[in-house]
C-alpha cells in the first residue's frame, strides 16, 4: 500500500514563500513590461504630436508679430497726424514733438525723414541715405519692413511708412519709421515655453534676424548654413524653396546625438519666417517625466501592496503555525481524553473492562516472554447489588458500586483497579502493591467483615499470584476468581447480603 | 592651489598668444587666408571680433552740464560713417541713462566736397553748438577754416577718418592716426603675396582727404622698397564705387598683366573687385574697410585682405570726448590730443565671421 504523504508546516511555509516570490516576480516583470510599453507608446505619441505642436506654436507667434507690426503702423499714422497738427518751426520743436509721441503712443524709436533723406529722431539728426534701405528710392509709395543692422548689437525691425502732404521747417517729409529690437520681440514671444523651446526670426535667405539662438546646434547662425549636411540635400533644397516662396515647413535633423525638429511659418506682410525648435527629447522628457511619475506611483503602490501581502502572508503563516500547534495540542488532549474515557469507568473513575483487556494483552505478551516477575490478581465481587437494586433502586445500587470502588482503591493504593463487570472489580498488583498484599488483603477482609455488621459495602475477594507455569493472565485470574467464590460463601454465612434466592 | 595656478598659467599662455596673434594680424606676421594653414575657429573669431569692439562703457568722467548739443559733419554719405554713427548713438544712450541729454546732428553730402563742408561749418558756427566735429574732406582747404572758427572761440574737433593739417587749431582728433602705416601694411601683404615682384596700381579715394592720401603714400613708399615692384597707375575714385570700377577697367586695359591693386578707401576695393571679377583677371587686391560687398569678395577670395577700422569705437569715443571738450577741457589726462584707434588686417578665413558680426550675413 502506497504510503500517504503528509503536508507539514514546513512544506506549507515553503509553498507560501515560493508563491510570494513568484507573485513578486510576476508583478515586477509586468511592471517592467508596462513601463516599456508606455515608453514605446510615448515615443509614437511624441512623433505624432511634436510637429503639430510646433507648427501651432510658430503660427501663434507669427500672428503675434503680424499684429505687433500692424499696431505699430497704426500708431505711426497717428504720430504723423499728431506732428501735422503741431506748430513745428525748428528742429528743437520737432525733437520735442517726437518726445511727446514716445510718451503718448509708446513709439520708442520714432523718426521722420525729409526729402533730403535727413533723419530726425528724438535726440539726433543725421543723413541716412546709406543707412536705411527704404530711403534708396527717391519717392516712397508703400509701407516697408526691413531690418536695421546694429553692428554686433541686436538687430532692429524697421517699419517705414510714406508720409504725404506734411511739410516741416520748409521741407517735405518723405517718410516716418520706427525701430523695434527684434530680440526683445522674440524674447517676449517666449512667454510660455519655460526656456525649453527656441524661437528665432529668419529672413528669406535664412539669416537670423532676432539674434536669438534656435537651439544649441543652429544657435544664431544662418539656418541653411547650419543644417547643411545634417539634412538630406533634397530636403535642404525644398526648405530653401519654402523660404523663398513664402511657405511654411519643418526640418527634422539629428545633431550631436539628439533629434531636433523645427517648424517655420511665414509672417504675414513680411518676407520673414518665425521658426520654433524643440528638442524631441524635451517632449520625450516631459511626457516621460509624467509617465515616470505615474509609474513611480504605481511602482510604489505595487511595492506597498507586495510588502503588505508579504506582511499579511507572514502573519497568516505565523498565525497558522500557532493555530496548528494549538489544534495539534487540542487534538492530542482530545485524543487523550477519548483514550481516558475509553478506558475509564464513568461511574467509579477506575479503569474499565476495555482497559483491563488492553492491559491483559500486554501482560500476556510479557508472561509469554517471561519478562515479568511478581504479579498478583485480586478478583472482587460486590455482595448484594441485585438486592439493593431491587429493594432500594438503582441509585442505591450505584452508590454501592461507588462505595465498593472507593474501598478497594483505599486498601490497594498501589494496585491497578479495574471495573470489569456490574459488580466485579479486579486489582492487578505489581511491585509495591504485590509486596504489601499479604498485609493489605487481610486488612481489607477484616474491614469487609466489619461492614457486614455496620451495613456498609461488602466485597468478596479472591487473589492469586503468577506462577511459573502460567501461560496467561487468565490463569491467574481463574484461580483468584475461584477463591473469590469461596470467600463469597464465607461472607454469606457471616451475614453478608446476597441476591434473593 | 599651486597646481591650479600652474594649470591656469598653462591655459592662459596660449590664450594670450591667441589674442595677441589675432590682434596683431598683419602682413608682417604672415596672416594669410589662402596659402597658410587655417587657424583654429577661436583664432578666426578673435581676429574678427578684435577688429570692431562693440563693448563700450563711458569712462568715469562726470559732465559739468545736463545737456549738450553738437554738430558733426563728415566726408560723404556712406556705410562706413553709418558704423561711426552707431558708436555715437551708443554713447548718447549711455549719457541719457546717466541723466545727461546729448543731442547732435550728424550730416554729410552725398558726394565728398570741401566746399560743401565749408558751408556746413559756417552754418553750424552760427547755430550755437557746444562743439563742432569735422571729418576733414580736404586738409589744405578745411584746416584754415577750422583755424578761423577756433580763433573766434568755437570748439572744434576732428574725427573718424581724417584729421586736419598739422598745426591746425582744432582741439583734438578721434580716429585713425596710422593711415600711412595702414597703407604700408596692406602693401606689404600684397608684396609678400606677389613674391616681391610685379606691377601694381594704387586706387585712392578723395583727392586731398588726408586718410586716403596718407595710405597712398604708405603704399607708394613700401613699393619703392622693392626693386622688382612697379607702380603703373595711381587714380582717385572720389569715394565712388562706380568710378573705382571704371578706373580699374581702364588700368587693366592699359596694363593687362597687372599683378595687384592697392585700395586706399572703402569704395576702392569694391569697384576694383567688380572689374577684376568681370575681366576674370588674376590681379591681387588689398584694400580698406568693411563694406559688405567687399567682405563677400574677401570671403570668395577675390580680395586678398582688408584693413578694418574700428568705426564703432571711433564714434563712441568722439561723442565722449566732445562732452569733455564742451566742458572746456583740453587734451591731457582726460583725453589725448589724438586717439589711436586700431586697424586690423583680416583675410579670407576671417570674412565669414566679420560678415556675421557686422551684417548678420554669411551667405
Amino acid at each position: 500500500m502506497k504510503k500517504k504523504k503528509r503536508i507539514t508546516q514546513k512544506t506549507f511555509v515553503f509553498t507560501a514563500v515560493i508563491g510570494s516570490v513568484l507573485i513578486m516576480a510576476i508583478l515586477a516583470v509586468s511592471t517592467l513590461w508596462s513601463s516599456k510599453m508606455t515608453n514605446s507608446a510615448t515615443n509614437e505619441a511624441v512623433s505624432a504630436v511634436s510637429e503639430f505642436y510646433l507648427e501651432a506654436m510658430a503660427d501663434r507667434r507669427a500672428k503675434t508679430i503680424t499684429n505687433l507690426i500692424n499696431n505699430n503702423f497704426d500708431q505711426m499714422e497717428k504720430a504723423m497726424a499728431f506732428i501735422a497738427d503741431e506748430d513745428i518751426r525748428t528742429q528743437e520743436d520737432l525733437r520735442l514733438s517726437i518726445g511727446r509721441i514716445k510718451s503718448l503712443l509708446s513709439l520708442d524709436r520714432f523718426a521722420v525723414v525729409d526729402s533730403d533723406n535727413v533723419v530726425y529722431t528724438r535726440y539726433t539728426t543725421y543723413t541716412g541715405g546709406s543707412r536705411h534701405s527704404f530711403l534708396a528710392e527717391e519717392k516712397m509709395d508703400e509701407r516697408e519692413i526691413s531690418t536695421v543692422l546694429m553692428y554686433g548689437s541686436s538687430k532692429q525691425l524697421c517699419l517705414a511708412a510714406p508720409a504725404q502732404g506734411i511739410k516741416l521747417m520748409g521741407k517735405n517729409i518723405k517718410a516716418c519709421f520706427v525701430q523695434i529690437d527684434i530680440k526683445e520681440i522674440v524674447d517676449l514671444l517666449a512667454f510660455d515655453d519655460q526656456g525649453r523651446t527656441y524661437f528665432a526670426l529668419y529672413s528669406q535667405n535664412g539669416e537670423n534676424l532676432s539674434g536669438t539662438e534656435l537651439g544649441p546646434y543652429i544657435a544664431d547662425k544662418n539656418l541653411f548654413e547650419a543644417v547643411k549636411g545634417v539634412v538630406p540635400d533634397d530636403e535642404w533644397n525644398l526648405n530653401r524653396d519654402n523660404f523663398s516662396n513664402g511657405s511654411g515647413g519643418s526640418i527634422t535633423f539629428t545633431a550631436d546625438g539628439a533629434e531636433e525638429t523645427l517648424c517655420y511659418v511665414p509672417i504675414a506682410g513680411t518676407d520673414w519666417k518665425m521658426a520654433v525648435l524643440i528638442h524631441e527629447s524635451v517632449i520625450h522628457d516631459t511626457i516621460r517625466d509624467i509617465s515616470e511619475k505615474s509609474m513611480a506611483v504605481s511602482r510604489n503602490q505595487i511595492i506597498a501592496i507586495l510588502v503588505l501581502v508579504l506582511l499579511f502572508a507572514f502573519i497568516l503563516i505565523a498565525e497558522f503555525g500557532v493555530l496548528s500547534h494549538y489544534k495539534v495540542e487540542d487534538e492530542m488532549e482530545k485524543s487523550k481524553n477519548l483514550h481516558t474515557m475509553a478506558n475509564t469507568d464513568s461511574m467509579t473513575g477506575v479503569r474499565n473492562k476495555h482497559a483491563y483487556s488492553y492491559i491483559e494483552t500486554e501482560l500476556n505478551e510479557k508472561i509469554k516472554n517471561k519478562e515479568i516477575g511478581n504479579l498478583a490478581v485480586i478478583v472482587c465481587d460486590v455482595n448484594g447489588l441485585k438486592l439493593i437494586n431491587d429493594t432500594q433502586g438503582h441509585a442505591a445500587g450505584d452508590k454501592l458500586i461507588k462505595d465498593a470502588s472507593k474501598l478497594i482503591c483505599e486498601y490497594f493504593p498501589h494496585g491497578a483497579v479495574f471495573r470489569i463487570g456490574g459488580d466485579e472489580f479486579t486489582v492487578i498488583l505489581k511491585e509495591k502493591g504485590y509486596d504489601t498484599m499479604n498485609e493489605t488483603i487481610p486488612e481489607f477482609n477484616r474491614k469487609v467483615e466489619e461492614n457486614i455488621k455496620t451495613g456498609d459495602v461488602v466485597i468478596s475477594i479472591g487473589y492469586s499470584a503468577l506462577k511459573p507455569e502460567d501461560e496467561q493472565l487468565h490463569d491467574v485470574f481463574e484461580r483468584a476468581d475461584h477463591m473469590m467464590y469461596k470467600r463469597k460463601k464465607e461472607l454469606k454465612e457471616m451475614g453478608a447480603p446476597t441476591r434473593p434466592e | 592651489m599651486e597646481r591650479y595656478v600652474k594649470l591656469k598659467s598653462l591655459l592662459l599662455i596660449p590664450a594670450v598668444m591667441l589674442c595677441l596673434s589675432a590682434c596683431t594680424a598683419s602682413p608682417e606676421n604672415g596672416g594669410d587666408g589662402t596659402d597658410k594653414p587655417a587657424e583654429t575657429e577661436n583664432a578666426e573669431t578673435a581676429a574678427a571680433t578684435a577688429a570692431v569692439d562693440f563693448d563700450h562703457e563711458l569712462d568715469g568722467y562726470e559732465p559739468a552740464r545736463n545737456s549738450y548739443n553738437f554738430y558733426f559733419t563728415y566726408k560723404t554719405v556712406h556705410p562706413w560713417w553709418d558704423a561711426v554713427a552707431l558708436g555715437m548713438e551708443d554713447a548718447q544712450r549711455q549719457f541719457l541713462e546717466k541723466g545727461i541729454t546729448v543731442t547732435y546732428e550728424y550730416m554729410a553730402p552725398d558726394a565728398a566736397s570741401a566746399e560743401d563742408q565749408i558751408s556746413r561749418l559756417h552754418m553750424a558756427e552760427n547755430a550755437g553748438y557746444d562743439v563742432i566735429g569735422v571729418d576733414v574732406a580736404d586738409e589744405d582747404i578745411i584746416s584754415p577754416v577750422l583755424d578761423e572758427m577756433a580763433a573766434k572761440g568755437t570748439k572744434i574737433m576732428t574725427f573718424s577718418s581724417s584729421d586736419a593739417a598739422e598745426g591746425c587749431k582744432r582741439i583734438a582728433y578721434v580716429g585713425n592716426t596710422h593711415n600711412y602705416e595702414d597703407g604700408a601694411d596692406l602693401t606689404e601683404a600684397l608684396c609678400e603675396k606677389l613674391g616681391y615682384k610685379g606691377k601694381v596700381a594704387i586706387l585712392v579715394g578723395s583727392k586731398g582727404a588726408p586718410c586716403h592720401e596718407d595710405r597712398a603714400r604708405g603704399a607708394a613708399d613700401t613699393i619703392a622698397k622693392y626693386e622688382n615692384m612697379q607702380i603703373v597707375a595711381t587714380e582717385y575714385d572720389m569715394d565712388s564705387i562706380d568710378l573705382a570700377y571704371e578706373l580699374t577697367l581702364k588700368i587693366l586695359e592699359e596694363t593687362p598683366d597687372l599683378d595687384g591693386i592697392i585700395c586706399c578707401n572703402m569704395s576702392n576695393p569694391v569697384g576694383a573687385a567688380r572689374a577684376i571679377t568681370e575681366k576674370n583677371n588674376p590681379a591681387v587686391i588689398v584694400g580698406m574697410d568693411h563694406d559688405q560687398e567687399a567682405l563677400h569678395y574677401l570671403k570668395d577670395g577675390v580680395i586678398y585682405c582688408l584693413g578694418v577700422q574700428d568705426c564703432y569705437s571711433i564714434g563712441f569715443d568722439t561723442l565722449q570726448i566732445a562732452v569733455k571738450i564742451a566742458d572746456g577741457n583740453k587734451p591731457g589726462e582726460l583725453f589725448p590730443e589724438k586717439t589711436n584707434e586700431i586697424t586690423t588686417v583680416i583675410y579670407q578665413k576671417d570674412a565669414a565671421m566679420m560678415l556675421e558680426l557686422l551684417y548678420g550675413d554669411v551667405l
